[in-house]
């Protein structure tokens, strides 16, 4: 596809930070730091209603912890009403029973629960916050209990790299439907705490090795990678819609007020969904339009794979070096 | 007689800005077989239909018959429905068999 605004007149997802609140502080997460006034609810199904109107199919509540906010339900409820497809990604911890039947009957299509790692005792110092394992897998239960899909997050990061098959175990126990094996971010605290925590380019390229052939073997769980660095090898095989980030192609990130940017982790707004023309932005903004044209610059230059891997996660050689063309500080190549 | 319907699992959006352009194209006398207008999602793939199949994609909400979708259709064109009438049914055919039409 030569630009994906040639077919797609709109995202098929936005991730949606309602809020950056959390009752958390993750040593990777990226928005910590972040402070963003918030929209009162007519607001928010403003948003939705301009969503419905440019046909965005899927949204996905991220952040900050979507369960913080109290008009979560009423506006999942709302937008499922519209016609659209919702789902959250929550670390777990107010999601017990009583909230996982919320979650279902505001129409959620899917939850997705992070957990870093099958040891309670890792998983909670990851997190800083004792007791956040039980929660989160309590979670799991929880959503399995009233019939809701639920899926597993886990970023990969020097705690777990090597015991990632665990992970595949623990969500099979809970009955989770798709584990997500997040590439780590260099953002917020995980830029901050990057040397602790990232891999090198060689662990992350053995890493995806093994990864890649665990997944082609298993068949009772999906496993899904969104690393477009892994583009490279030749043990992926997969048919992607798009080459390279999806971010700005498939999908788009909304902060807090409105603000949106190419994704969660790419700190640079493209435009207000409230006051500006979605299309606009969408079809002639300069940043969207040089996301989707990467050039080949430094070692990407020459590289057989660049068709492919388009220079690998954008957000990260951004959030190192402050320019979108510049190679994924993941590469091994 | 057999009242297709789309599987209510596919999500899927009419590109209007790009079926603009391929209308256009059309009048222009340009083959717009291979345009899609219209996309499919199901499991994380994408399929997209074209002009034509996009039209009938939308008509096959469980409540008309091949017969009224192929006269809307040919009303559409400006063709005799026994014109359009055996490839609606083989298009319709088709999907179902991808399991995206059911009933059909
Ligand atoms: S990673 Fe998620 S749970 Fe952890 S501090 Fe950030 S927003 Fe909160
Ligand atoms: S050098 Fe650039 S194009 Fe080649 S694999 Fe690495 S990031 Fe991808």
């Amino acid at each position: 596809m030569a630009d994906v605004t040639e077919i797609f007149s709109a995202p098929l997802t936005f991730n949606w930070t309602l809020s950056y609140r959390c009752n958390f502080v993750c040593e990777h997460c990226y928005s910590r730091d972040e402070e963003c006034p918030e929209l009162e609810t007519q607001d928010i199904k403003r948003i939705v209603d301009v969503l419905v109107e440019q046909q965005v199919p899927f949204i996905n509540f991220g952040g900050g912890e979507p369960l913080i906010r109290k008009d979560l339900y009423e506006v999942a409820e709302y937008a499922t009403k519209r016609g659209l497809n919702v789902s959250m990604n929550t670390n777990g911890w107010l999601l017990d029973d009583a909230a996982a039947q919320r979650l279902k009957d505001a129409g959620f299509k899917s939850v997705g629960i992070s957990i870093d790692s099958s040891e309670a005792s890792l998983h909670d110092a990851f997190r800083n916050m004792p007791g956040s394992y039980e929660k989160a897998v309590r979670g799991l239960d929880a959503l399995r209990k009233v019939g809701l899909k639920s899926t597993m997050s886990s970023v990969i990061s020097r705690i777990n790299y090597q015991a990632y098959r665990e992970l595949l175990d623990l969500a099979r126990k809970h009955g989770v439907d798709q584990l997500y094996l997040h590439n780590f971010k260099c953002s917020g605290r995980g830029l901050k705490n990057r040397e602790e925590l990232d891999l090198s380019p060689e662990e992350w390229q053995a890493f995806y090795i093994e990864a890649l052939t665990v997944k082609r073997q298993t068949d009772d769980l999906k496993i899904s990678f969104d690393d477009p660095v892994i583009a490279s090898l030749p043990e992926y095989q997969e048919k992607t819609m798009v080459k390279g980030s999806s971010c700005g192609k498939l999908s788009l990130h909304l902060r807090p007020n409105g603000d949106i940017t190419p994704c969660g982790f790419i700190p640079v707004v493209v435009g207000n969904i409230l006051t500006e023309d979605f299309e606009t932005i969408w079809f002639d903004s300069p940043v969207l339009k040089a996301m989707r044209a990467k050039e080949a610059t430094g070692k990407c230059s020459g590289c057989s794979a660049f068709d492919d891997c388009q220079g690998g996660c954008t957000a990260r050689a951004f959030a190192t070096t402050g320019d979108f063309n510049q190679p994924d500080p993941h590469c091994w190549k | 007689m057999n009242k297709p319907l789309r599987n209510p699992e596919i999500v899927w959006r009419v590109e209007k800005r790009r079926q603009a352009e391929v209308l256009k194209a059309l009048e222009a006398g340009q083959d717009v077989d291979d345009s899609g207008t219209v996309i499919l999602l199901q499991s994380g793939m994408m399929h997209q239909l074209n002009l034509v199949g996009g039209l009938i994609w939308q008509q096959c909400d469980g409540e008309q018959t091949l017969a009224a979708i192929a006269g809307g259709l040919a009303k559409e064109f400006s063709v005799e429905q026994t014109d359009v009438e055996s490839d609606v049914a083989e298009f319709v055919n088709d999907l179902t068999m991808r399991g995206w039409l059911i009933n059909g």
